[in-house]
């Protein structure tokens, strides 16, 4: 017995509207697509004005008046669209800018290099057994071939004998990507079928 | 024409077809096949397990509608692992549609009415905090110099639960389940890389071979990989959900797409030859 | 000196400078620093938001003033609308996304359209594996190989014909899959760093926009 709830037509309707861009472009994903953007862009305000009074408003009701440097700057990032004073926006741009970047590479040079060389060093590549071995070799040798792959600048590296060792760092990387192929197909389908069950269960409820 | 020609030229309607086909009727005559529990979602299991009662989790919903299908089922098995072993759950958003994800998330595991959880002392939400790493940085920083408020405006001094939480120093555990790739690198550079902290994440499942290197070298405890990781959790929780509903749809749709992988090599390769000869 | 770039790149460096101090040195002072900085941000990043829908605005709103053929104006006119819409209801009742027909409509359009669309490509992934995925050459067969392989292992029903499928696959995503990405993930890391670098000594200013 098909549901009578509105939600649930309209969220059906949206799901069947999308899906049909996979047939063809038509009229009606292009409505839903263009509705999609103006909902999301509105969520973004939406939030953006909640997180301004949660972590900012609030602070100044407390008495933290120095915050209305942050909201001038704020306001600041929307010179970008004045054709005089755009350069304005660079200001709060550059704090952001150097604030994400700060915070990341920072943590960055040890989590995705230190620790990773460090295990890589660390690893045993002859274990208890033949099984542990030939895996803690392909490990080592995938990370290091891998890396070589990489070093563009000593064209020597890429020619004659030694050139086989960025290239097993290519097949093995080829293969690791085969493996994340798979791993897509899944994530997709995986994701699809929900909204095939909500289109079964919620909405015709024959399921 | 060759059939072999044929064969790689059917037209992109009818491949579409049988792909809707092949999703549909299995979700209307489920097979119900067992199911194998990887590693990875394992060690995320045996993390969580392995944290006294009353130890406090930090809990990141860093994914939106998109990958809720995927990672809803998983977080909601997440959750229920959290609230049967009595652990106090900070939960926060660092994706825009977090707080949206969260009612559907928490309308799937009812604490109140399934571990008698009470708001304010077993678990609080406070909500969206904007600029990923920056959020992360300053919840584990200072928690309670940061956020006044949870995500309805109610002040967290009034939260028995963030009494004693300011900081990462007060967390045993950060957990995160996300689709962005910033947020999932984010949590391991700023809870383990800055603070030593434990650490487990989820995300989706193409997303897994790029965030492998934290599990093998100890960053992450454990991934909760895609929608098979939620429904390894699903099962190692004993809370059935939609995530192992969908290892039967998974089957009919990814046996086509080698089904189709075979078809397209093979009539591709009878084609070279014919050619050929 | 060219203040209106020249101070924003010293704003950068000297903003990166902190929050890289913070984690390297012990200073108190340099400390509680970053702490303001950090809360700033985020509210700035709040900010920062509301850009794309500004954005959005100026670019459609020209579509539906122009009402020129051929540019889906018409479209344009639907998404302002429901740009509109969503904003009022959502600051309107101070509840923001908290408010019951907010989370209505999220639920009713949101949320069944960006599920779909992430989703569908489903479609083209099947599509794409049936006249693309070949095993042309050395290269192509490899990744199709473990493509095959994972995807074999991934699918409940073979490792419920036989184990020996799963067991396959998660070898793959063992040693052959944490090698490679090691490599991979120290070269983003090396290349992170070094991008970052740049950015804060200002060798790097697309940031800043037009000159």
């Amino acid at each position: 017995m098909v549901t009578m709830d509105p939600q649930i037509w309209l969220a059906a309707f949206f799901t069947i509207a999308a899906t049909s861009y996979a047939f063809r472009d038509n009229v009606v994903f292009k409505f839903a697509e263009y509705t999609f953007i103006g909902v999301a862009a509105a969520h973004q305000i939406v939030m953006g004005v909640k997180n301004i009074r949660d972590y900012g408003w609030t602070k100044i009701m407390e008495g933290q008046i120095i915050y209305v440097v942050v909201f001038v700057l704020g306001i600041m990032l929307y010179a970008r669209f004045h054709r005089e004073y755009y350069w304005l926006y660079r200001f709060p741009i550059a704090f952001l800018v150097g604030n994400g970047v700060g915070i990341s590479i920072r943590a960055a040079i040890h989590s995705d290099f230190i620790v990773q060389i460090s295990e890589t060093a660390k690893t045993p590549l002859i274990t208890g057994d033949a099984l542990g071995t030939i895996n803690a070799l392909i490990t080592f040798v995938g990370a290091v071939t891998a890396i070589v792959h990489f070093i563009f600048t000593q064209e020597k590296l890429h020619e004659g004998a030694i050139g086989y060792i960025p290239k097993i760092g290519r097949w093995l990387m080829l293969l690791a990507f085969g493996a994340s192929f798979g791993n897509t197909v899944m994530s997709r389908f995986g994701m699809y079928q929900g909204r095939v069950v909500f289109l079964l269960r919620d909405w015709l409820q024959i399921i | 024409m060759s059939i072999w020609e044929k064969l790689t030229g059917l037209p992109r309607e009818i491949v579409m077809t049988l792909v809707m086909i092949s999703i549909i009727i299995p979700a209307l005559n489920p097979l119900g096949l067992p199911l194998m529990t990887g590693q990875m979602s394992q060690d995320w299991y045996d993390a969580v397990d392995a944290l006294p009662e009353g130890s406090v989790i930090l809990f990141d919903i860093g994914y939106g509608s998109g990958g809720y299908p995927s990672l809803g089922p998983g977080n909601i098995a997440a959750f229920h692992q959290m609230f049967d072993k009595d652990l106090k759950i900070v939960i926060m958003a660092t994706a825009l549609e977090g707080t949206l994800m969260y009612p559907l998330v928490m309308a799937g595991v009812d604490p109140e009415g399934n571990y008698g959880a009470v708001y304010g002392e077993d678990y609080v939400f406070i909500g969206y905090v904007a600029g990923t790493q920056t959020a992360m940085a300053g919840v584990l920083g200072d928690l309670h110099d940061l956020v006044t408020n949870d995500y309805q405006g109610n002040p967290i001094s009034s939260m028995p639960i963030l009494d004693d939480v300011n900081g990462a120093d007060d967390i045993d555990l950060v957990a995160y389940v996300t689709t962005s790739g910033d947020i999932a690198e984010g949590w391991v550079y700023q809870a383990y890389s800055q603070y030593s902290m434990d650490v487990v994440g989820g995300t989706l499942s193409m997303m897994t071979t790029s965030i492998k290197p934290y599990y093998d070298s100890g960053q992450l405890l454990g991934i909760m990989d895609g929608i098979k990781g939620a429904a390894d959790l699903e099962f190692l929780t004993g809370h059935a959900g939609d995530a192992i509903v969908s290892s039967d749809i998974l089957t009919f749709s990814q046996t086509l797409v080698l089904i189709f992988i075979a078809v397209g090599n093979i009539s591709w390769f009878m084609s070279k030859k014919e050619v050929k000869s | 000196m060219d203040y209106k770039r020249d101070i924003p790149l010293a704003i950068t460096f000297l903003v990166g400078v902190i929050a890289i101090g913070d984690y390297y040195t012990g200073i108190e002072a340099v400390t509680q620093t970053f702490n303001v900085i950090k809360n700033w941000g985020i509210v700035l990043q709040g900010f920062a938001l509301g850009l794309g829908a500004v954005n959005l605005f100026r670019v459609h709103g020209r579509r539906v003033s122009a009402r020129k053929e051929g540019t889906d104006w018409v479209f344009s006119a639907v998404l302002l609308i429901m740009l509109a819409v969503h904003i009022v209801i959502g600051l309107m009742t101070g509840q923001y996304e908290q408010g019951e027909t907010y989370n209505w409509l999220y639920n009713s359009i949101y949320l069944p359209i960006s599920s779909t669309m992430y989703s569908s490509l489903a479609f083209y992934m099947a599509y794409g594996a049936y006249k693309v995925l070949r095993a042309r050459n050395f290269d192509a067969a490899l990744l199709f190989i473990t493509a095959v392989l994972v995807i074999i292992g991934n699918t409940p029903m073979f490792p419920a014909i036989y184990p020996g499928f799963f067991h396959m696959r998660e070898w793959i995503f063992g040693p052959i899959v944490s090698g490679a990405y090691r490599g991979v993930r120290i070269g983003i890391g090396i290349g992170a760093v070094v991008l970052g670098i740049k950015t804060l000594i200002g060798m790097e200013t697309g940031y800043l926009g037009r000159r």
